[in-house]
């Protein structure tokens, strides 16, 4: 299939369209708002300069979760990001969710999340925030990640679970954890 | 199968998965409560964890950021664009074709006066002058050409028997008759037919010849012998240059 033409303005569209999608699938793979911001930038910056690659303009959202992938893979060959974010830091970040309208048990659960996602295997970390985070089809995660289709479906299965067992026990921790902190 | 097998197709099944392909498990969760509460509580576990993967922490600049670098790979990338235009290839394409036209002219020039120098030594034309006079030969030449009736030094020592006007690559051109060498004539024509600035040897199956230029006449030896004979010839004349 020919590649497509992509104008600048078609960019800046998606742009608008998909850069809380990527800064979102950044923050829970890294953990970290600033590693989560350097990545989409960096995923854009990337998608621009290699945007004649691009075959199928509808694989669009798919092709810049891959793009994603790749930057996320380079900051971790290099050795940046995954900033240590202390449990107060996630603190004040989940604060600013209250903020903004996100209810309490949704923080708790969320910052529960945080804590367990960090603990799991980048293998199962990174299939299981396409999954739940933008709800790909498991054929969408297998096209972004480069992995078959069964590989991703055995993955993710052993994610949920993993992640159903750990935040039964663990979201009641980082309340009694935020309580004696506070 | 046992519960514990049961237990992964739990975790592997999604709204909206083919319903075919889970029908076992649906079907052994209608008489297993145990693998049924756990479909249950997975299912309410991945309602609460969508709910907890959209509350992500807010970047209000970051889309003003991302815009702010493309706007500076645009840049870079515009001030590194060569001025290169397609209409600068117009004359190099131009000076191309010239080049090439004239190549082509060239060889067929020189094929055509070839072909011509051998048809003078295979039939030499008839002289329409007969003198052993320099001087009269000279004046009866130059008024067939153009310019003074005078000859390069290299040829002070031939003396001539006769001429004849002739044409060569439709240029004009006398044929001098030698009178020490029957074998040997000499084609003055008016027009510079050779780059080169020593001897062309040409040979034909009819004979040799050697082609000069002093740069606004050409001056073609023509001999009916082979080279080594014309080259002994010229020798003795002293026509060199």
């Amino acid at each position: 299939m020919a590649s497509v033409q992509v104008s600048d303005q078609i960019f800046d569209d998606w742009v608008r369209q998909y850069h809380r999608l990527l800064y979102g699938i950044a923050y829970w793979w890294t953990g970290s708002r600033a590693d989560a911001e350097e990545l989409t930038q960096e995923a854009f910056f990337q998608a621009y300069r290699s945007r004649s690659g691009l075959r199928d303009i509808k694989a669009v959202k798919g092709w810049l979760v891959g793009i994603l992938r790749h930057c996320y893979a380079q900051m971790n060959r290099k050795g940046h990001g995954k900033m240590e974010v202390s449990l107060d830091g996630m603190m004040d970040e989940f604060e600013d969710l209250n903020q903004i309208g996100i209810n309490a048990p949704d923080v708790s659960q969320a910052l529960a999340l945080h804590q367990s996602l960090d603990r799991l295997d980048e293998r199962h970390r990174l299939p299981i925030v396409l999954f739940y985070f933008q709800d790909l089809s498991y054929r969408e995660i297998a096209e972004a990640l480069e992995l078959p289709i069964g590989t991703v479906m055995s993955r993710l299965a052993r994610a949920r679970e993993i992640l159903h067992d750990r935040l039964s026990t663990r979201q009641k921790l980082t309340i009694v954890k935020k309580a004696a902190g506070s | 199968m046992s519960c514990e097998l049961y237990k992964s197709e739990i975790y592997a099944w999604r709204a909206g998965s083919d319903a075919a392909t889970f029908q076992p498990l649906f079907d052994h969760m209608a008489i297993c409560p145990e693998c049924a509460r756990l479909f249950g509580q997975v299912a309410a576990s991945d309602e609460r964890l969508q709910r907890a993967f959209r509350a992500i922490p807010e970047s209000p600049d970051l889309e003003d950021r991302i815009f702010a670098g493309l706007a500076h790979q645009r840049a870079q990338k515009a001030a590194r664009k060569p001025i290169w235009k397609p209409w600068i290839l117009v004359p190099v394409l131009a000076s191309l074709l010239i080049v090439f036209l004239w190549g082509i002219e060239h060889q067929l020039q020189q094929a055509r006066l070839n072909q011509e120098v051998t048809a003078f030594l295979s039939t030499p034309p008839a002289l329409q002058i007969d003198s052993t006079d320099r001087h009269r030969l000279l004046e009866w030449s130059s008024a067939k050409l153009a310019g003074p009736p005078t000859l390069p030094s290299v040829l002070n020592k031939v003396e001539f028997r006769g001429a004849a006007a002739v044409t060569l690559v439709n240029h004009r051109a006398v044929l001098l008759k030698m009178k020490d060498e029957q074998r040997a004539s000499l084609l003055i024509v008016d027009a510079r037919l050779t780059q080169q600035n020593g001897f062309q040897t040409m040979r034909e199956k009819s004979g040799s010849a050697s082609l000069w230029s002093d740069g606004r006449r050409t001056y073609i030896l023509l001999f009916d012998g082979n080279e080594q004979q014309m080259h002994a010839y010229m020798a003795k004349m002293g026509i060199n240059t």
